[in-house]
């Protein structure tokens, strides 16, 4: 389990982690955090001929919290996400998602956009950027600066639409202007912090009187890479949101899946847990903007 | 002087027992242990491994030359090569068609059998180069089905064998047809124990040198193995005294798995073939698919006779054991459950049909318990069938089957005495420790409320003492009874105190027992003792701390050296003031002339006399003051009777379990609410070691019943190659646990001690076995395999999903 050979490079701004990108883009491979990274380079599963530091470019590290939106830097490390006491108000269910992220030795080091761009089908962070429908600034020496969304940013297993000379540099997530918000994130996986055998997390807004008004909805692990079902989940806006209503949504979504199957997870084991979570993320992601509706009178 | 081994009656404990700080765990917290990988020699080459990916094939061809050509590659090693200079390894029983090498000779018989060794300057340059061997291979038929192994038309897994069973035979104790016969009620069930480890964090590593100028071949490894000098040197083709093993290494666990005989001999040739230093580090990759390390993998039919009130009359067990290609020692992990066949219960009449089988996997090798868990699995499982189908409580059941306290030495029908034991007591303990009619109640509760709600129990027996019996048992061209243990007490010219062991510690904490066993007998502060490990041209005889025996073995062993320190220091004061034996007593390290205490000599003194002052030295007695004692396994010596009745191991601890979980039902993931242990190993020389190993035990027992497997696909191959896929339960996963401590002391042993070394985890697996399948109770379903994985607990807990009855006959 040693890497096969490689050269390392330290970019010490995003310009140089960009030109560097544009000459050997094709052959290197920027690293951060490297909780996945190094696993697979040690596994020999990734045999870049170049390593790009960008763990210490502080300047992709930055949260900024906007009343309208929240842009958190690639690189931010995701234990100071966790602790971020401004996000835990402003964007709540990224705090609900961290927890089932890894460990907290490996989220001291893993950053927000390590978790992106790696686009593990189960991971928890791609899972949030597609429910938020999250923007995902990209830059490159070629092109400049594009913004894509995470609902298409994200193509299959480990695949995105991130050419090789661009860096991710930013992710910027919407704050719903609802009075009355609350979401929720749960997943099950055999054991805590490994990979989630399925996932949901969602996000929904009530008016005064109770009534739906807004609801995003995913999945993960049940297909190649975060799920969107918040078309479907539309089906809630417009009346309360009870039980039946939230179990009839979770078994249409579930019955449209066609999960993978494999050592630890049948495909029928994962759509069952999928329409599980689907309808307690639901569920709770409700009671929270209740209690917030309760709160604000 | 009387057999210094043997037990003194009536003894209070001045440091046995105590709560004391260990000798060694300090420097492992601090990062100052020194394993096998911190030894770095100059010049030393670095090994890495082609592997096979084939889990049957004929090797056409070999073609190193690219690898040879990358800077810093010194050799490339194959199984052909090697075989010609080497001998095949140590088989357990008698198949002499079944030959190992370090390497694959001609074929492999699994996938990531090793094929060729790389040697290196750098292990990461050996990887390298590893990638650039050219194996050409011709797939062979392979067979990975124990069941369909087992037949006549299987693919051959060795061809110069007879079939794929390497042992396989029907042992007979008592009337078992005539007891079933009569009996009221019988059941028969089928479980399946399934192929997980003990995964210590330190893979297997071993450096050897070769020294052209003595011609000594020295060997730092992280080992565990009985014997392992010898059969290094055998294999190599050396006389013994050409290998010197430095027992003086940490080695970072092991419970069992710590076997490299391959690797060792493979770095052994290499270093005296290329005259440098080399050095064999497992990778975790490596380790998991080819360190020949994964553990029993079972089928058990069990039948039970019994009437109506629960008393089992008489029990029928047949188990059928998947040892992957090759045979080690494992055919023998069959065995050692001959010696607590009917685990702690009267059953009288047995018979046991071990086979062990050849499949085209991963070899198996000893691991925690030597088989004894899986057995005790069985045997629970059969107990809890057997309450469910008379409608009588599990552990009511078990109070009527367990023997009783004053049955001891009690004699099963396999030919093993139980040295001593309280088995009621211990099992009260627990319940009332659990808050049992509570949990009850919370069960019943929870269950009103639709939650899947269990409580599991298990009552099992830790054999202990290990004599390996099961050597000559399974082997009749096997006569080996003699498995002592020995050491060497010195006390130096300052008068401080340093004993010797003959063997490496792999986290027993070897360093606090005789520290404490010598302290206790010299009346001297354990923590002024030093504790060495000899190496292997230096040291006494050692049979390694296998089969739960140092506790009782190297403590007796260096009992009774320090007891005959002692003895001399007696008789050099005896000497002096010129008064008889009887008249003098031994107090704290000095000797007195009973009652007159200003008359005395002390601790310094006398380690004077014994040192230096030889005119006053008491005629007869050597000079200086160092003494050895090298003793049998109490009980042992013994060969098998011709119906294989054998006195195995020699003392039994037992282990009380008693658990509450719960199961979501949506998820089928399992929560551990309550864990109890109850646990008597007779004296603990350290409660705290004692607790330790048994936490970790537990915690084992959570991995083998919910979590670990090495999975195989039904092409070959290892699906469960790495921690992504082989899941060892974390902190999240194992619940807070308590042990309540009950003491029955052996009769055998020096100071009432039983062994511990396995406590925990031969007991858990039944016992979350048995919770789960209570929990499932209500559905009318149960789960008869391990381990019992979260997708199965799902399918079973949703009404109507699950596979009702299935795997388990109807109750009649």
């Amino acid at each position: 389990m040693k890497p096969a050979p490689f050269e390392y490079l330290r970019a010490d701004t995003l310009d140089d982690a960009c030109k560097f990108l544009a000459t050997h883009g094709a052959e290197a491979k920027l690293i951060a955090g490297g909780q996945s990274l190094v696993p697979m380079l040690a596994m020999r599963l990734l045999r870049p001929a170049w390593l790009i530091d960008i763990g210490e470019i502080a300047a992709l590290a930055r949260v900024v919290i906007d009343p309208d939106a929240i842009t958190i830097g690639a690189c931010a490390r995701q234990h100071v996400l966790a602790a971020h006491d401004g996000l835990a108000a402003a964007l709540p269910v990224l705090g609900q998602a961290l927890a089932w992220v890894g460990h907290e030795q490996t989220r001291n080091r893993g950053t927000l956009g390590g978790s992106l761009v790696h686009a593990d089908p189960s991971a928890e962070l791609p899972l949030v950027a597609v429910m938020l429908d999250a923007r995902l600034a990209l830059q490159s020496t070629a092109r400049g600066t594009r913004v894509l969304s995470a609902r298409e940013f994200f193509t299959g297993p480990m695949s995105t639409l991130m050419e090789p000379d661009e860096c991710l540099v930013e992710v910027r997530f919407e704050r719903w202007s609802a009075p009355c918000v609350g979401s929720a994130f749960d997943e099950v996986a055999i054991r805590h912090g490994d990979f989630a055998l399925a996932s949901a997390c969602a996000q929904v807004a009530i008016d005064a009187a109770g009534r739906c008004e807004r609801v995003a909805l995913a999945l993960g692990g049940v297909a190649g890479a975060p799920l969107d079902c918040s078309v479907q989940a539309a089906s809630l806006v417009g009346s309360v949101p009870d039980d039946g209503a939230v179990d009839a949504l979770a078994q249409a979504v579930a019955g449209g899946l066609e999960p993978p199957g494999d050592l630890h997870a049948s495909a029928e084991y994962r759509r069952s847990l999928a329409q599980t979570l689907c309808a307690r993320v639901l569920r709770a992601a409700c009671a929270r903007a209740r209690g917030a509706l309760t709160e604000a009178r | 002087m009387t057999d210094p081994g043997q037990p003194a009656a009536g003894q209070h404990f001045r440091y046995i027992g105590t709560h004391r700080r260990t000798r060694e765990d300090p420097r492992f917290v601090m990062g100052r242990g020194r394993y096998a990988a911190d030894v770095h020699l100059p010049g030393m080459k670095h090994v890495a491994l082609v592997a096979s990916p084939y889990p049957s094939a004929r090797i056409v061809s070999i073609d190193a030359r690219s690898a040879l050509a990358l800077p810093g590659v010194v050799a490339v090693l194959t199984g052909e090569e090697l075989a010609q200079h080497t001998d095949f390894l140590y088989v357990g029983v008698d198949a002499p068609g079944v030959k190992r090498y370090p390497l694959a000779v001609d074929v492999v018989r699994y996938a990531g059998e090793w094929v060729a060794a790389v040697v290196a300057d750098s292990r990461a340059l050996a990887e390298d180069a590893a990638e650039l061997v050219d194996v050409v291979y011709e797939s062979l038929p392979f067979v990975i089905d124990p069941e369909v192994a087992v037949r006549a038309d299987a693919p051959s897994v060795h061809a110069a064998h007879p079939s794929n069973v390497l042992y396989r035979r029907k042992f007979v104790w008592g009337e078992v047809d005539k007891s079933f016969a009569q009996a009221a009620h019988q059941l028969e069930c089928r479980v399946r124990w399934g192929r997980s480890s003990t995964v210590p964090i330190e893979t297997f590593a071993v450096l050897a040198q070769w020294s052209a100028g003595t011609e000594i071949l020295d060997i730092w490894a992280s080992i565990q193995m009985p014997k392992y000098p010898d059969q290094t040197a055998r294999a190599l083709r050396l006389p013994g005294n050409a290998v010197r093993v430095h027992f003086d290494v940490d080695v970072g666990g092991s419970y069992g798995v710590k076997r490299g005989i391959k690797h060792t001999v493979l770095a052994g040739y290499l270093a005296r073939k290329l005259g440098v230093p080399v050095r064999l580090i497992e990778d975790r990759l490596e380790n998991m698919r080819g360190g020949d390390m994964q553990g029993p993998d079972r089928i058990f039919d069990v039948a039970l006779a019994f009437d109506d009130r629960g008393v089992v009359q008489a029990m029928r067990i047949r188990a059928l054991d998947d040892v992957g290609a090759y045979a080690g020692r494992s055919p023998l992990q069959l065995g050692k459950p001959v010696g607590a066949i009917c685990g702690p219960y009267r059953i009288r009449h047995v018979e046991y049909e071990p086979c062990s089988v050849m499949t085209n996997k991963t070899p198996q090798e000893a691991v925690r318990g030597f088989g004894q868990a899986p057995t005790n699995y069985a045997i629970e499982t059969a107990m809890d069938r057997m309450a469910r189908q008379l409608g009588i409580d599990r552990i009511e059941v078990r109070r009527r089957n367990l023997i009783g306290r004053d049955e001891f030495p009690y004699l099963i029908p396999s030919g093993t005495h139980y040295d001593s034991g309280d088995y009621e007591a211990v099992l009260d303990k627990a319940l009332a420790q659990a808050g049992h009619e509570e949990l009850v109640r919370r069960r019943d509760a929870a269950r009103a409320q639709g939650r899947l709600a269990g409580i599991g129990i298990a009552t099992c027996l830790e054999p202990s003492g290990g004599n390996s019996s099961f050597e000559v048992l399974f082997n009749p061209k096997n006569e080996t009874t003699t498995w002592m243990e020995a050491s060497l007490v010195r006390v130096d010219l300052s008068g401080s105190i340093t004993a010797v062991m003959n063997t490496s510690s792999s986290g027993q904490g070897h360093e606090t027992l005789v520290s404490t066993v010598v302290g206790e007998v010299l009346e001297r502060e354990p923590s002024s003792i030093r504790v060495i490990h000899a190496d292997s041209l230096n040291a006494l005889p050692s049979n390694s701390p296998v089969g739960s025996r140092m506790a009782i073995m190297l403590g007796g062993a260096a009992a009774g050296a320090a007891r005959r320190i002692r003895a001399s220091l007696m008789a050099i004061a005896a000497h002096n003031l010129e008064l008889p034996l009887e008249a003098l007593e031994y107090v704290g390290g000095e000797v007195r002339v009973t009652g007159d205490p200003d008359r005395s000599m002390s601790w310094d003194q006398l380690v004077e006399i014994a040192h230096r002052k030889f005119h006053r030295m008491p005629a007869g007695l050597e000079p200086g003051l160092q003494a050895s004692f090298v003793w049998e396994v109490p009980t042992g010596g013994g060969l098998p009777t011709p119906d294989g009745r054998i006195q195995m191991y020699p003392c039994h601890s037992f282990e009380t379990h008693v658990v509450y979980l719960e199961i979501d039902r949506d998820t089928g993931k399992p929560q551990i609410h309550r864990y109890v242990c109850g646990h008597d190993c007779g004296v603990m020389i350290s409660p705290d070691i004692v607790h330790g190993m048994t936490f970790g035990g537990i915690a084992h027992g959570i991995g083998a019943a919910l979590y670990e497997k090495f999975a195989f696909s039904e092409e070959g191959q290892l699906l469960a190659g790495t921690f992504m896929d082989y899941l060892i339960p974390s902190a999240h996963e194992v619940p807070s646990m308590s042990i309540v401590d009950h003491c029955t002391p052996s009769p055998l042993t020096t100071f009432g001690q039983k062994g511990s070394g396995e406590a925990g985890y031969l007991g858990g697996p039944a016992a979350i076995a048995s919770a789960i399948n209570d929990a499932l109770a209500p559905l009318s379903e149960s789960i008869d395999e391990l381990p019992m994985t979260h997708e199965a607990l799902w399918l079973r807990s949703r009404p109507g999903r699950g596979p009702s009855a299935a795997g388990h006959p109807v109750p009649r």
